[in-house]
This record gives C-alpha cells, sequence and structure tokens, in this order.
C-alpha cells in the first residue's frame, strides 16, 4: 500500500512540476530562501553566523515539506478521492500517512539540495567523508517533523477551511522555536524545553556538530533525542488519528467534497 | 470603476469565508520574532527597524501574490472565470478590485509586527520622517496592486498559479532587499534588483525610521510609482492579449 502510495504521489508530482518549473521554479525558491537567510550573516558582517543561517534554513526546507504534507487531506477533498481512501480497509494513518510521503521525500531532496548547492557558495565548509552523515540526518529530520505534522493533520482533519493557515502557522512557528535562526541557549528556559520536544531542533544540532567538526558523543545524543521525539509524536498520530476521523464521520464534519 | 468596486465587495466577502487568506496576519508577527530574535542574538539592537519592516513586505507580498493567484484559481474551479471574462466589464478591472482590497487590509501588518516588537522586545520604532513615511506606504500599496495584476495575468497561462506564485515569494524578498539591503548583494545583482520595486521601497522605508537626513526622497518615491505603473500596464495589456487568445482556442478554463 506503501508503495501504490509513493507511485501516485510520484505521478502527482511531475504532473504539478515540469523539469523547467522545478528547476526554475522549485529550485530557484528553495535556493533563494536558504540564501535570504544566510544573507543576513553578511549583513552582520559574519561568515559564522551565515553559515548558522544558512544550515538551519536548509534543514528547515526538509521539515518544511513535512510539514506541507498536511495539505494532503484537503487536497484529498478537493480531487473527490478522500471517500475512496476513508473506505480502504487499511487504517486510516496509515492511508494517509503514506500520501503524504512523496511530499515528505521531496521536501527531504530539497533541503539537502540547498545546503550542498547554496553551502559552498557561501563558504561554507563540509568535511569529507563526515558530511555524508548529513544526508541520514536530514531524513531523520524530516520524518520526525512529518510524525508530527500528521498528528496536526488528524487534529484538523474536520477544519479543512483552516488547513493553510495551520500549515503556515507550523512552519513560522517551528521556524522561530527550533533553533533554526538562533542557537536553543538563547531561548528562556521553559521555551528551550518546549523547543527540545519539537521536531527539527535535536536533529538540527546533531547536523551542525557533523558540520562543525563536534564530538561523535554528541552528535548520537542529538540524534537519539531526535529519534525519541520522532517516536512519540508518531505514537500520539497513530494513537489519535483514527478518533478524530471516527468523530468527524459520526457528526457529519468530514466532508467528503470541496 | 464599478467593475472595480465589485471586485472589492466579493473580494471582502471572500476574506470572511476563507481563513487561509489571512495567513500573512499570522506569519508576521512570527517573522518579527524571527528577525529580532537574529539581531538581539548578534548584538544588534540598530537593526531592529530592519525587522519590522521586512515582515510587512513578506505580508503585502504574500497577499498580493497569493490573491492574485488564488483570483484565478478559484474562478476556475468555480467554473465562473467564462462568465468572468465574457461579461463586459473589464477583467483586469474586476481583478485589481480585489487584488486592491487585500493589498489595502495588508496594513494590519504595520501594526502587529510594531506591537510584537514592543511587547515581546520592548522595543519602540520611531517614525523620524513622518510625511516620507506616509508616501512611501501609499505608493508602495498602489504600485503592490499594480504588479499583481500583472503576476495575475501570468497566472492566467499557468494550470497550477499556486505553483508558480509560491516560487515567486523569496527569490524577491531578496532582490527586494527586504531585510538585506541590495547594497549587500553581490555586484552583479544590484541592477536587476533596481528594477523590482521592493527594493526602492524598503529603502525608503528603512530611512524613514532613521534619525538621520533623506536624500532624494521625490526620486525614488517617483521610482517606485514609476515601475507600478509599468507593471500595471504591463499586466493590463498581457491580460489583453491572453485573453484574446485563449477565447480564440477555447482553452480558458481547462489550460
Amino acid at each position: 500500500m506503501v508503495w501504490y502510495a509513493l507511485v501516485s504521489g510520484a505521478n502527482d508530482y511531475w504532473a504539478i512540476w515540469s523539469a523547467k518549473s522545478w528547476v526554475f521554479g522549485l529550485q530557484l525558491r528553495i535556493f533563494s530562501q536558504v540564501s535570504f537567510f544566510a544573507l543576513i550573516g553578511k549583513l552582520l558582517r559574519s561568515d559564522e553566523q551565515a553559515h548558522f543561517f544558512l544550515v538551519g534554513n536548509a534543514v528547515m526546507v526538509a521539515a518544511m515539506g513535512a510539514t506541507f504534507a498536511m495539505n494532503m487531506t484537503t487536497a484529498e477533498r478537493a480531487n473527490g478521492t478522500l471517500s475512496l481512501l476513508l473506505a480502504s480497509p487499511t487504517r486510516p494513518v496509515v492511508v494517509f500517512a503514506s500520501r503524504g510521503l512523496y511530499v515528505t521525500a521531496d521536501g527531504i531532496l530539497n533541503g539537502l539540495l540547498g545546503l550542498f548547492i547554496a553551502g559552498p557558495l557561501f563558504g561554507l565548509h563540509l568535511p569529507w567523508p563526515r558530511i555524508l552523515l548529513v544526508v541520514p540526518l536530514t531524513l531523520l529530520v524530516g520524518i520526525s517533523a512529518y510524525c508530527f505534522s500528521t498528528f496536526l493533520a488528524g487534529v484538523i482533519i474536520r477544519q479543512r477551511e483552516i488547513t493553510g493557515l495551520v500549515v503556515n502557522a507550523t512552519i513560522v512557528t517551528l521556524m522561530t522555536l527550533c533553533g533554526v535562526n538562533v542557537p536553543v541557549s538563547f531561548y528562556p528556559t521553559w521555551l528551550a524545553w518546549i523547543s527540545r520536544c519539537l521536531p527539527i531542533t535535536n536533529g538540527l544540532e546533531a547536523i551542525r556538530d557533523v558540520i562543525n567538526g563536534g564530538s561523535w558523543s554528541a552528535v548520537a545524543a542529538h540524534t537519539g533525542a531526535e529519534l525519541l521525539v520522532a517516536s512519540l509524536w508518531l505514537t500520539l498520530a497513530l494513537g489519535t488519528f483514527g478518533r478524530f476521523m471516527r468523530a468527524g464521520q459520526r457528526d457529519g464534519s468530514l466532508e467528503y467534497a470541496s | 470603476m464599478r467593475a472595480f468596486l465589485a471586485g472589492a465587495r466579493i473580494q471582502l466577502r471572500f476574506l470572511r469565508s476563507y481563513p487561509d487568506s489571512l495567513i500573512p496576519f499570522f506569519t508576521a508577527p512570527m517573522f518579527t520574532v524571527i528577525f529580532l530574535m537574529i539581531f538581539r542574538h548578534a548584538g544588534r539592537p540598530d537593526l531592529t527597524a530592519y525587522a519590522t519592516v521586512a515582515p510587512v513586505f513578506i505580508a503585502l507580498w504574500w497577499l498580493a501574490l497569493f490573491n492574485a493567484g488564488w483570483s484565478i484559481q478559484i474562478e476556475r474551479w468555480n467554473g465562473t472565470i467564462e462568465m468572468l471574462v465574457a461579461a463586459p466589464s473589464s477583467f483586469a478591472a474586476v481583478i485589481l478590485g480585489r487584488i486592491t482590497t487585500t493589498t489595502m487590509i495588508g496594513v494590519v501588518s504595520f501594526a502587529e509586527t510594531w506591537l510584537v516588537a514592543r511587547l515581546l522586545f520592548g522595543a519602540t520604532v520611531r517614525i523620524h520622517h513622518l510625511w516620507a513615511f506616509v508616501a512611501t506606504i501609499v505608493i508602495t500599496l498602489a504600485t503592490m496592486a499594480g504588479t499583481s495584476v500583472a503576476m495575475s495575468s501570468l497566472f492566467v497561462l499557468t494550470r497550477n498559479a499556486v505553483t508558480f506564485s509560491n516560487a515567486a515569494s523569496y527569490p524577491f524578498y531578496i532582490l527586494g532587499g527586504i531585510l538585506v539591503p541590495v547594497s549587500v548583494l553581490p555586484h552583479w545583482i544590484r541592477p536587476v534588483s533596481s528594477i523590482v520595486f521592493l527594493s526602492w521601497s524598503a529603502d525608503l522605508l528603512r530611512a524613514a525610521l532613521r534619525s538621520t537626513p533623506m536624500h532624494d526622497v521625490g526620486f525614488r518615491l517617483g521610482m517606485v510609482a514609476l515601475l507600478g505603473v509599468c507593471g500595471f500596464a504591463l499586466g493590463a495589456w498581457a491580460m489583453r492579449v491572453i485573453l484574446v487568445r485563449v477565447r480564440t482556442s477555447g482553452e480558458l478554463g481547462t489550460m
């Protein structure tokens, strides 16, 4: 089922993007987004800051794709496929999570491209071969953000009018709270705790450690923390998605078409 | 004018019915927090004005761009675009009415960002050149609306207007120097920036918030207005050409 969802997603993807619009539309936007923040470092006359913003926002792009997957339920409604997916014998959370996988994969690929293309242009040193570890770590951040977004998708499944609002508000909130543009140590203690319970934060610190030559124990600790956070959001999503869905079916608030 | 006002009225109804239209009013304060955190962390409170001006441009650009994109897309989904194009009123005037309404409402983001700066960071934004500031706002809003009409004519030609408008955000934030002034950008990019009205507007607004004297205000305001008029004229012309083309080929609702 996951395989079919991925194949169907790939077809969706190439219906949306042509090779030209992918390069000059999507990739230009991603490169610009990462560069926009890296340029703040230039304004501050600090290469160190520029690299901090660049890495943070490239990883944020990966998480953004996962968060955009929240739009899938609204898209299924618009396409008239929501009722068909609900009729599937598989658990709704698995069906919907699978349908959004390609958006997450796209985000992860874009984040990595942003890092590996914009990075050298801004003079970011990518230490070989340890830089290879950034690939699975970005994958982990993307999946972690996807677990979080699947949980939120369940919460808002009956309020299709506000999906776009929630998606965008979630993205800027994560961008604000997850140590993307300032280190977690800058936050007040209570906020730092909230930050550590959100996806991205710990994984991003692991990625920064890999790039900056941090110790392997620090990388492992941050990776472990991100894995834990992802597992918690996944558990929450698995435990609640079906309930939100059934509640919507019971009271008729789950509309099947736009 | 009647078509323009009709467009404005329908847009107000859309704004009430679709909370998604209000996204920038949620994101603008958050961007203010992000930029202010960055400058505070870097020990640069002198850049506070930069942090409060940029989110306003992000909100205005988003509103103009996405409403332009969505206007066409929603008309297509509703199956009303053919009737709108066939009506004797100007299609461009209706679209301009819708875009202008949203753009005007975007001014709210000024209050939001400055309030966030004050309440969360204790930062006060002082306007040192009031008339230049007001004139820049008025001309920027008009130009923003005019440019959106040009964008909307492009959206008629694309099957997925939202995808297109998504791609037109950050490249213009850089070219427009909304946070990082154009003078910090590489030299080769500056000529391109000079034809993006945001770069003139953002520079003017930041200058109006500084205590140092402003220079060439009239010329710089004139450049913003000129680029806005060019954008609108180009958009209106392109829309006429496009409409003739799609009417001939019968592809308006499906292309």
